[in-house]
């Protein structure tokens, strides 16, 4: 495995419009790692996921992915990382699994039709297989989503708050395949809110904050995510 | 003790595997985590294209005659729309009033006003395809196509045709009927030549917005150059009044000159095709965004959500000076400072309600278009136009009423705070609009005091089209020549300009007159009075809806009665 980190970001400062959301954060994710973002509503956690992923231009300091510069026009970069941010848009004609044959195929997926069932199968959609997304509820919407992000092949998976909208099991199948995701040599980089999806699967979390962003163990941001703490 | 490998400097080594530098991505690593074992070809951008548009139509269960229908159709109504445009430009001709040759050398020509008009429709194409993007990805193409490795030149190359292709027809017709309809005649190839140059014009322009896109120049910078060159057009009528420009002609652009304009349009096109995959992801994201949401608005015939998505579009990003609102003296004066504030940051209805006000004042010194009809129409038109810039504040609180809701005012008081600055606003408009209007008649002081007195009628119309109902969607659709509509949806768009309309019928007999009558302005006050009365009214009903119910009330009480 590759020594290389996934992500560097050093001072990254993050905003809209040259005005910074929260303290500049500063963290490396190494091959085969989660770091998990944590943090109050609104302080700063997807806009940081939006900067590492190219889509929101940083107000300052430098991120880079897999040593190189971020820049999600490079067919490199999109080959190589994967994101379920809390996009809710959808094909209307297509159905769930061709939203899914859409993404393995156009990542050159060799039998994509045997990954995405699969996949249906794992997110609990394959009686929704020809549904309509109109036809999901709000959760079934949120699975699809993960099982889209995880039918291409990838490096580094971005998550942002991927707990939001599933129920108990389906959290925990969630921690399970993004610890296999781990032990597979993937990383990933993820927000959330939930103690016990943080504890199985980063291995440190940032904290990101008005006044000062800083690493925690794991354990200390368990801690940090109880009520009444952020 | 270990570096923390988390820690930003764990790997900020001289020397070491990933320290920063221009790296291209050939030589990387591939994907670490794979979900099958072999690869294929990541494959084409117009099969990706072509695949989710065969299985929409698939699903649509449109065949082919349903498509050639469509068309048809379509072709059918806009041959039909360009023969009544075309028809009622002529017929305007016909009615302007004959001015002999010495008083054309005063004030400005119509080919001169034309020409300005043509400058205000290329301003128009290019704030517009700004606004717009003009090329851009909107929601689920965003999510599920930008994201695959595929050539992103191929999945982008339709959205960035689509508007240059609007642009130039809009733009050549509007030209074509102005030449055609308007000036003199010409021969129809002098009107298709000019149709055609204009259309590429427009073209150009849109095609400039896509390179300056892809440049990363910020939309709203070219936004604000479309905005400019609107604002100038009326100005530079009035320089070419003062200093006695005129354009006897709209020139006749020459064949040549039409084929170097489509070499420039076409190479231009392949040049921005060549740069669509350097447009960012977030630019594409943003364009795509608003497009759809004037899409959305355009197709349920929702104007101010139209509106909002072209002003949203051309924000100013950056955080606002905050105001510490030191003028607020009560919650009535909340509301007009909120509606002041929104007015203030918005450049684009302070230019639309400064070239409305231009817009009379080029009317009456243009001698051909200086008579009771043209005077009427600048005065409704432009009234309406810029009556529609003076009630943002209005519009953002129908959709949000946020400082609405915190203040202990009913809702009726909110409305009649709502009216105080669009009132101000057009009363500013309409001491300009009168002066000329005035001058031409060679009476300025009635004409003013005709003016002031109904600047109220615009302030309720703004308002009444600000709080007007949507469309009731969810009731039959009526079929009409326009394809299906919801019922009654006439009377919710005539929700405003029917009172600018009514209410100005003291100002269309003026100018009919030529003079204004004392007992005039006395009905104007009365008619203005009216008019505040039904802007500040806070029932959507239409007068139908009333007696509908009136009726039904009636019948139940006889019913009642009988029994």
């Amino acid at each position: 495995m590759s020594k290389q980190p996934v992500i560097r970001a050093v001072d990254l400062l993050v905003g809209y419009g040259g005005e910074p959301v929260c303290a500049p954060v500063s963290f490396t994710l190494p091959p085969g790692k989660a770091l998990a973002l944590v943090g109050a509503n609104g302080s700063g956690k997807s806009t940081v996921l939006r900067a590492v992923l190219g889509l929101l231009e940083p107000v300052g300091g430098r991120v880079e992915v897999l040593g190189r510069a971020v820049d999600e026009r490079e067919v490199g970069f999109r080959t190589r990382v994967s994101s379920v941010l809390d996009d809710d848009a959808y094909f209307p004609a297509l159905t769930v699994a061709e939203h899914l044959y859409l993404t393995a195929r156009g990542h050159g997926v060799a039998g994509a039709d045997g990954v995405v069932d699969e996949l249906l199968d794992e997110f609990g959609l394959t009686e929704h297989a020809a549904a309509l997304p109109v036809a999901l509820s709000s959760g079934q919407r949120r699975r699809l989503l993960l099982a889209a992000g995880l039918v291409r092949p990838r490096s580094l998976l971005v998550l942002d708050e991927p707990e939001q909208r599933l129920d108990v099991a389906m959290r925990d199948h969630l921690a399970q395949r993004l610890v296999d995701e781990k032990r597979a040599g993937g990383s990933v980089l993820l927000a959330t809110h939930d103690p016990e999806l943080l504890r199985a699967v980063a291995d440190r979390a940032v904290l990101v904050a008005d006044d000062q962003s800083r690493l925690l163990s794991t354990a200390d941001a368990v801690e940090a995510l109880r009520p009444g703490v952020l | 003790m270990p570096a923390d490998e988390f820690a930003a400097g764990a790997a900020d080594v001289s020397g070491a595997e990933g320290a920063a530098g221009p790296a291209g991505w050939d030589d990387a690593p591939g994907p670490a985590v794979a979900p099958a074992a072999g690869r294929t070809p990541v494959p084409g951008a117009r099969s990706i294209r072509r695949y989710t548009a065969r299985v929409a139509r698939r699903r649509s269960g449109a065949g082919i005659g349903e498509v050639l229908g469509d068309v048809y159709y379509a072709v059918v109504m806009t041959a039909i729309g360009l023969g009544v445009a075309l028809g009622l430009a002529g017929h305007l001709r016909t009615t302007l009033p004959h001015v002999p040759d010495q008083a054309l050398r005063s004030g400005i020509s119509l080919p001169t006003v034309v020409a300005v008009v043509a400058v205000v429709v290329a301003g128009v194409v290019l704030s517009l395809s700004a606004r717009l993007g003009p090329v851009g990805a909107g929601g689920a193409e965003a999510t599920w196509w930008l994201g695959t490795p595929v050539d992103r030149r191929g999945l982008l190359r339709p959205a960035s045709l689509r508007l240059p292709v609007a642009a130039g027809l809009v733009g050549g017709v509007v030209l074509a009927l102005l030449d055609g309809g308007l000036l003199a005649d010409h021969g129809l190839g002098h009107v298709l030549r000019l149709g055609a140059g204009a259309a590429l014009v427009c073209a150009a322009l849109v095609l400039l917005a896509g390179h300056l896109q892809s440049r990363g120049v910020p939309r709203r910078a070219t936004a604000l150059a479309g905005d400019a060159v609107i604002a100038a057009a009326p100005v530079l009528a009035l320089v070419a009044a003062l200093a006695g420009w005129r354009v006897a002609a709209l020139p006749d652009v020459a064949w040549w000159v039409l084929v170097a304009l489509a070499a420039a349009v076409a190479g231009a096109g392949f040049w921005l095709d060549t740069r669509l995959g350097r447009i960012r992801g977030r630019d594409l994201r943003e364009s795509g965004s608003v497009a759809s949401q004037a899409a959305g608005a355009l197709v349920s015939l929702d104007s101010r959500e139209l509106g909002r998505a072209l002003s949203d579009s051309a924000a100013r990003p950056r955080r606002r000076r905050v105001r510490r609102m030191r003028l607020v003296r009560g919650p009535v004066s909340a509301v007009v400072v909120a509606d002041l504030t929104v007015l203030l940051r918005s450049p684009r209805h302070l230019v639309q309600l400064v070239v409305s006000a231009l817009v009379p004042v080029v009317v009456v010194i243009t001698p051909q278009l200086a008579g009771a009809v043209g005077v009427v129409l600048a005065v409704l038109v432009s009234g309406y136009v810029g009556m529609l810039a003076t009630g943002e504040g209005a519009r953002r609180a129908e959709m949000a009423p946020v400082v609405d809701r915190l203040l202990p005012l009913s809702a009726q008081a909110v409305r009649r705070a709502r009216l105080i600055v669009p009132g101000v606003a057009m009363l500013l408009w309409s001491v300009a609009s009168f002066a000329a209007v005035g001058r031409w008649e060679g009476a300025v002081g009635p004409w003013l005091l005709l003016g002031v007195v109904s600047a109220p009628v615009w302030a309720a119309a703004s308002l009444r089209a600000a709080y007007r109902p949507s469309p009731n969607w969810e009731g039959p659709l009526v079929a009409t020549p326009m394809g299906a509509l919801p019922g009654g949806v006439a009377a919710v768009l005539a929700r405003g300009p029917d009172v600018a309309v009514l209410g100005m019928v003291p100002v269309v007999l003026s100018v009919a007159l030529g003079t204004v009558l004392p007992v005039v302005v006395a009905v104007q006050a009365g008619v203005s009075a009216i008019a505040l009365a039904v802007g500040a009214s806070t029932s959507t009903k239409t007068m139908m809806d009333r007696m509908a119910e009136a009726t039904d009330a009636a019948e139940a009480e006889k019913k009642r009665g009988t029994r």
